[in-house]
């Protein structure tokens, strides 16, 4: 009866051991098939396929991270500058396409919004380029809103170790990140997401 | 003996949610470089024009700059050569890129290289093998996002005969 017991056991954790590996290995297939997915290039003419993403940002649903940055005239530029309105922290690079293509329909939506409180600030990522490079980037865009020059510690407290951009974080009148995106989607769903942070913390 | 058989069955059934851990470490390694530098030994005739070819792969997914992109904010991809003894190389020869739009700006077209490209690096080198130490800046994206520039380091091993 007791070697029939441990014949079982010994089957039984064998068994465990081999369903462990199976249910691993089905599981890297699955997240390297969601990898592809997830970097698959859209050529020229090809159809439109590309979305931003929505990061499993920890930030998400928590109050937004306090910063005080200088902006390109040298001032400081605080998060809580900004309290009790709707706010698009947007992070940005002088090289990066996509948020040139961003920042136009951005610049676009504080003034279409402004009348509802909205409050846009930029984020250089690279702002070891220089206050010059990024004013003549920024001018040749027609961005009026702030833009300010990243830290490490910005960096840090928003990106984490991601280094994605463009990336934006919501952060509705109650000062709570209601929403992280990553890269360039269309415009309509940007618009989308504005309205939403102004809608948001609105009955509290 | 049973009592061999009592350690392996607990054995086996504490060590199978660890194995499956250990599994899960490299299920989602984050991409932070995106051109990868496929070295091959090469060998060109010694003292007389030669031409070397280092040839890069670029991940799927991920497109980079080509050497001439169509916006001065853009950054070119880059080959920079450190001096090496008994090699005199010329001016690297870079592809030409292939047009690209992001799919909300049809027309604002760029210039990048999207798949694998070939760099070639004209040399005139003394009999030998040799080594030349080189970097390849370049910077990526992909359909809808970008990522900050990179240094690729590459080591150029070739025979001069």
């Amino acid at each position: 009866m007791r070697r029939a017991l441990l014949l079982f056991m010994m089957a039984a954790g064998i068994s465990l051991v081999l369903w462990s590996g199976w249910h691993n290995l089905s599981e890297r297939h699955k997240a390297a098939q969601q990898a592809a997915m997830q970097v698959t290039l859209v050529p020229d003419n090809a159809a439109i396929a590309s979305d931003a993403s929505t990061p499993d940002s920890p930030l998400r649903g928590k109050p937004a991270p306090a910063f005080t940055l200088v902006d390109l005239q040298g001032k400081n530029v605080s998060l809580s500058d900004f309290k009790g309105h709707p706010l698009v922290v947007n992070f940005w690079g002088t090289y990066c396409a996509p948020c040139k293509l961003e920042m136009p329909w951005l610049e676009e939506f504080s003034h279409k919004y402004a009348a509802q409180g909205l409050e846009i600030v930029g984020v250089t990522y690279d702002s070891e380029v220089g206050k010059d490079t990024i004013a003549k980037d920024t001018q040749k865009l027609g961005v009026t809103y702030p833009i300010l020059l990243s830290t490490p510690k910005a960096e840090k407290d928003y990106l984490s170790d991601s280094e994605v951009l463009p990336m934006s974080f919501y952060v509705d009148k109650t000062g709570k990140v209601i929403e992280v995106t990553a890269g360039l989607g269309p415009k309509d769903a940007l618009e989308d997401m504005v309205k939403k942070t102004i809608a948001s913390g609105s009955a509290q | 003996m049973k009592r061999l058989l009592t350690f392996v069955s607990a054995f086996a059934l504490l060590a199978a949610p660890a194995f499956a851990q250990l599994g899960n470490m490299d299920a989602a390694p984050k991409a932070k470089s995106y051109v990868v530098y496929a070295a091959e030994p090469q060998t060109v005739a010694a003292g007389k024009h030669g031409v070397l070819n280092l040839r890069f792969h670029i991940l799927q997914g991920y497109h980079v700059n080509s050497h001439t992109p169509k916006s001065d904010f853009l950054i070119p991809t880059a080959l920079t050569l450190q001096p090496a003894n008994g090699i005199t190389a010329s001016a690297p020869e870079y592809p030409a890129g292939t047009q690209f739009a992001f799919s909300f700006a049809p027309n604002d077209k760029l210039d990048v290289y999207a798949a694998d490209f070939t760099i070639k690096l004209p040399v005139v080198a003394t009999a030998g093998a040799h080594t030349v130490e080189a970097s390849l800046k370049y910077q990526a994206c992909d359909h809808a996002s970008c990522f900050p520039p990179k240094t690729l380091p590459v080591q150029i091993v070739f025979t001069a005969k």
